[in-house]
């Protein structure tokens, strides 16, 4: 169930037999120009999302998971490679990808209900029209009642709740989310993350998940995609073969806890020469 | 970390381009001004004199910077703004700590200060001049209740500023109030109280030459009042330009000052 | 604060007026056994008493509306003029490079002191006083502006991308309202140095609304009257900024 990457070669990540892509990505690579000189921080990165999937892509801080998010999302351009999203190319911001972003991007001028109809109303749909359909989607994430309330007026995890909401109503047909619970304690986001698997059931929506959180991605995934730390490349696949529809409950189950100590064992070494990274450049910066 | 940079799109620019085009508008600008006022000067579109010639201004900073009374005018100046920041700063600075420090006080009285800040301060002159006569002490008065407000003003914010975590680490290794007070409290709102005194300064600047040009036989804003008075346009603008000078390299002093341990801050700070 | 269990001393507000009525209380009493020169400071009972006697023959009010009619035309001109003129540098990065540290050193010079320049320019009249009222404010509201276009955060610009915003769409519905507290920042600081330069310099001309009127009676020596109608000049920049708030906080309800 779990395919090992070779090592330092481009891995195809390959999708469930007879399925058709709707994002494809293809020997994705990204690089910067530092003080330091060239960091490639994204090196033939390849996978494929199929429709109604939740694939999370998981690795430790520095990989360069995030650069992917802004990759795919068409904020950034790749140094090399291609985006593909339900056949077309992504080259800038595409309608049908919906992104969540990590840090707080509620505005925080508007009432929950004019945010989540935020991205309706640049669509330039009549009024009475979107705040039916905001009002929709306010409800789906379980926030009724608070529709007429600020932002500053809520706690994080439900501001991130609206942030989900608002990129939902876009109708996108893939959800990108970059470690949203990521500034969320483990109780909240579990339970947030039992907000998602109902969503996802009830709507079928294809999810591409950016986490760092491997209790999050094994409870939420049917496929997680483990990348090495910099230069950034997809070190083996794991399919979760736990039962849909799934709670947080399954957290307690032996399955759970094979899966995550499966890709711990992967993660680690690359977390640990993440850290080592830091420590040097920590070091270097106070000498200068 | 990945130097990911989303910010409006990638855009990669060399700094030494940036700078000589920076460079090169700088200087379209400044001579853009100057070609626009000698064609002012020489247009006979303003009553005769209003605009001199660039070259009649300069003459009349030459010659004015070589006379002795100029001189003398800038450190009578000097002295009454150094003596104004020196009585309203220090009056600001113990009511700002106080209101800053206790908020019952700071509840009680601060609001006064606030409404009476914007208040225009010379209109107080004629009661400065009745207390403290027509001679230099009306003008360090104007100056220092100018410069009284907000420096109290400014210090009392930076005091309720302070990281409140900062003062329970103090307290949590037992230091003395003494040591709070210098080590902890003292640094932590060095930033704000020097801002304050800066902008106190404009303010105490403002109000003597103000006092100087409505009541006065010295100092530079007497020197203004009275080259105006006599219709010597390019030595009020010589005038203008030295105060202007004065009081801009006074204020950027004052501001890297506040800033030097390497904090941004934009030069102006409201 | 106070843990006392008298109620009094509970409330910070009814502290703040008791210390002014007992200091003019005091003021009254040193006139009175001649402690404080009553030529110099006249006695706080007719300072009150002068106030319905100015009002009726001073036309205070009149000057009133004058003084208020200046400073509203300095903010009208600082919201038309300054607060796109830091729109513009926003956008223009070479040229906001190049004149970002002239605008603040224009903020910390003393602009008022040109004032006979513009007498010349413009005569003697409100046009005069409204300039540089005007010129005085243009500084802190320009880089107000610019400070907070610039602080909008990142986050909020890319999520703005991330639905196809236009360009005019970011500025109108992300960042303008980001910016409107450091916009209303700058344009109380802007409305203050205007509204100190306006008084002043009705003051220093003699002529116009409630400035001149304080140095008309300074010159009659009508101190009573002419401490009456100082205090009149804070109450309406007291008004003018509550006012301020107000508006503010109407336009933006939430913080």
């Amino acid at each position: 169930m779990s395919v090992p990457a070779i090592a330092g070669k481009e891995t195809q990540a390959p999708l469930p037999a007879g399925t058709r892509p709707l994002l494809l990505v293809e020997g994705l690579g990204k690089s910067f120009e530092t003080p330091e000189g060239v960091v490639i921080a994204v090196d033939g990165v390849s996978f494929a999302v199929a429709k109604g999937e939740l694939v999370s892509l998981i690795g430790p801080s520095g990989c360069g998971k995030s650069t992917v998010f802004n990759i795919i999302g068409g904020l950034t351009p790749a140094s090399q490679g291609r985006v593909m999203v339900d056949g077309e190319a992504v080259s800038g911001p595409h309608a049908a990808i919906g992104m969540v972003f990590q840090e707080e991007s509620t505005l925080p001028w508007r009432t929950v209900l004019d945010n989540v109809a935020f991205p309706l109303e640049i669509q330039g749909m009549r009024r009475s029209e979107r705040l039916e359909i905001a009002m929709h989607f306010v409800k789906l994430v379980g926030l009724d009642g608070f529709e007429r309330r600020y932002p500053s007026e809520l706690s994080g995890g439900m501001r991130q709740r609206v942030s989900i909401a608002r990129a939902l109503g876009f109708r996108p047909k893939m959800l990108l989310m970059d470690e949203p619970f990521a500034s969320l304690d483990e109780q909240t986001r579990l339970l947030l993350g039992d907000k998602v698997l109902q969503i996802q059931q009830e709507l079928g929506q294809t999810i591409l998940l950016i986490t760092h959180n491997i209790t999050e991605a094994v409870q939420l995934s049917d496929r997680i995609l483990v990348m090495s730390y910099r230069p950034g490349r997809i070190m083996r696949v794991v399919e979760i073969a736990l039962p849909r529809p799934r709670t947080s409950e399954i957290v307690s189950s032996d399955a759970f806890g094979r899966y995550v100590a499966e890709i711990w064992g992967d993660l680690r070494e690359e977390a640990s020469r993440g850290m080592r990274h830091d420590e040097i450049h920590a070091l270097r910066d106070a000498r200068a | 970390m990945a130097a990911t940079s989303t910010i409006a799109g990638e855009r990669q620019r060399s700094a030494p381009a940036f700078a000589r085009r920076v460079l090169a508008t700088r200087v379209a600008i400044a001579g853009g001004v100057l070609v626009l006022w000698e064609g002012l000067a020489r247009s006979g579109l303003l009553f005769e004199g209003v605009v001199p010639k660039l070259a009649a201004i300069a003459r009349g900073l030459a010659e004015m910077l070589a006379t002795a009374a100029f001189y003398a005018n800038l450190q009578t100046t000097a002295g009454e703004v150094a003596t104004a920041l020196a009585i309203g700063g220090a009056a600001g600075l113990l009511a700002g700590l106080l209101l800053g420090a206790s908020r019952f006080l700071g509840r009680a009285f601060e609001p006064y200060l606030y409404y009476l800040g914007p208040t225009p301060k010379i209109i107080f002159f004629p009661i400065m001049i009745m207390w403290f006569g027509t001679g230099p002490g009306s003008k360090v008065a104007m100056g220092a209740v100018s410069c009284f407000f907000p420096v109290a003003l400014g210090v009392a914010a930076g005091i309720r500023q302070i990281d409140q975590v900062l003062i329970r680490v103090g307290r949590s290794f037992r230091a003395s109030a003494v040591q709070m007070a210098l080590k902890i409290y003292l640094p932590a709102v060095r930033e704000p109280v020097v801002n304050s005194i800066r902008l106190g300064l404009g303010v105490a600047i403002i109000g003597v030459l103000l006092a100087e040009t409505k009541l006065s036989n010295r100092g530079l804003g007497f020197m203004v009042i009275d080259s105006y008075s006599r219709f010597d346009m390019p030595a009020m603008y010589a005038l203008i330009i030295v105060i202007f000078v004065v009081a801009v390299a006074l204020n950027a002093g004052l501001s890297r000052f506040a800033r030097d341990r390497g904090r941004s801050q934009t030069v102006w700070t409201g | 604060m106070g843990e006392r269990s008298n109620p009094f001393w509970r409330s910070p507000a009814l502290v703040g007026i008791a210390s002014l009525a007992i200091a003019f209380a005091a003021v009254e009493i040193l006139i009175h056994i001649g402690a404080i020169n009553r030529y110099i400071v006249p006695l706080p009972s007719q300072v009150l008493l002068a106030s319905p006697r100015i009002i009726a023959e001073e036309d205070v009010l009149g000057r009133f509306l004058t003084t208020a009619g200046e400073a509203a035309a300095v903010g009208l001109l600082l919201a038309a003029i300054a607060i796109p003129l830091g729109v513009f540098l926003y956008r223009a990065q070479i040229i906001c490079a190049a004149v970002e540290s002239w605008v603040g050193a224009l903020a910390a010079a003393p602009l008022v002191l040109i004032y006979p320049l513009f007498l010349v320019i413009f005569g003697r009249n409100a046009l005069t006083i409204i300039a540089i009222g005007f010129a005085a404010g243009l500084a802190p509201v320009v880089l107000k502006t610019l400070e907070g276009l610039r602080a909008t955060r990142p986050v909020l610009i890319n999520m703005g991308r991330s639905f196809k915003l236009s360009r005019a769409q970011q500025f109108w519905k992300i960042l303008l309202p980001s910016a409107l507290p450091s916009i209303f920042t700058g344009m109380r600081l802007g409305l203050i140095f205007g509204l100190i330069n306006v008084v002043g310099v009705e003051f220093l001309i003699n002529f116009g609304g409630l400035g001149q009127l304080i140095n008309d009676l300074a010159e009659r020596y009508d101190l009573p009257a002419m401490y009456a109608t100082i205090g009149f000049v804070i109450l309406v920049s007291v008004l003018f900024f509550a006012g301020l708030e107000r508006l503010e906080r109407w336009l933006r309800p939430v913080q």
